[in-house]
């Protein structure tokens, strides 16, 4: 008697358990398949719109003379903020409306926001590497077309000024994580033989993965006032 | 487990249903509120720079 209900009370202990456990992995599928992304895409949207905001009033996109600020007839460009968004990235290949805020910094706080530009890298358009690293997988999957880049893409980016019309110009390049060379000033392996005003894109490989990274380079092709328009490589 | 739970619940037959779906639910928004986003990033989707730990190198 005694027996029967012991062992009764483990076998349904046990199958309780497995129940338990079984939910919580099928919950924690949904929340990375899909939750990451519902949250990152209001967060982007929420980025995307804090720099419409700012653009649309404050003095980056004062283009017309500022004449009451005397002192600083070139004004410094403002310093990128950490996990601020200072620019938006337009990669046609990826779709028609992908669009992406580029934040400052790469902490994992800062890429489930959008884009993460690496703090000690060049500025946006500045002589050097501007390198950009993005989720390829959950968060929105901003760079799940990474291995669709192909030579001669564009990847257009705005800083609220100034559109930077980029082109790539190698097919994705596969590395180690530990390959920090990829985001030196003239990257490492990309071909590049002398200082100029490169990017580079850096997201995971495999695309579940962490062994190892996906790289793509481009230099900087155009430049054109924000006031004139979309540029070219947007337009068709 | 289950059944302590339920056992253990007040009112008739309703009442639990009624208290038990509110339960699963509160456990649902605390997992995904609290518990999964500390989780998530143990998992290597995370691991989109080639730098990562690697700032004193520089």
């Amino acid at each position: 008697m005694a027996t029967g209900t012991t062992v009764r009370w483990i076998v349904r202990t046990f199958s309780e358990l497995c129940l338990t456990i079984g939910s919580l992995i099928v919950l924690f599928v949904v929340y990375v398949l899909f939750w990451t992304g519902v949250r990152a895409d209001s967060a982007m949207d929420g980025e995307l719109g804090r720099l419409q905001d700012r653009w649309s009033t404050g003095p980056v996109s004062a283009a017309s003379p500022a004449p009451d600020d005397d002192k600083a007839q070139e004004p410094a460009r403002p310093a990128y903020r950490d996990g601020e968004p200072f620019a938006v990235m337009y990669i046609p290949r990826f779709g028609r409306d992908w669009a992406k805020p580029v934040l400052e910094g790469t902490a994992t706080g800062t890429l489930q926001k959008g884009l993460g530009h690496y703090a000690r890298t060049a500025r946006l358009g500045a002589t050097g590497n501007f390198a950009v690293a993005g989720h390829r997988r959950t968060y929105g999957d901003p760079f799940k077309d990474f291995p669709r880049l192909r030579p001669g893409d564009p990847v257009v980016i705005s800083d609220g000024t100034t559109w930077f019309t980029y082109r790539i110009d190698k097919r994705p390049y596969r590395t180690l994580p530990s390959d920090i060379g990829v985001i030196d000033p003239v990257p490492r392996a990309s071909g590049y033989d002398g200082p100029g005003r490169y990017l580079t894109l850096t997201t995971c490989e495999p695309e579940w993965g962490h062994s190892h990274r996906l790289i793509a380079w481009a230099h900087l092709d155009a430049t054109s006032p924000v006031a004139e328009g979309r540029p070219a490589a947007l337009r068709s | 487990m289950y059944g302590w739970i339920w056992r253990h619940l007040p009112g008739n037959t309703w009442v639990k249903a009624l208290i038990s779906l509110v339960l699963a639910l509160a456990i649902v928004f605390l997992l995904f509120q609290y518990v999964f986003p500390w989780a998530e990033p143990l998992l290597p989707f995370n691991d989109v720079t080639v730098d990562q730990g690697m700032e004193a190198v520089r």
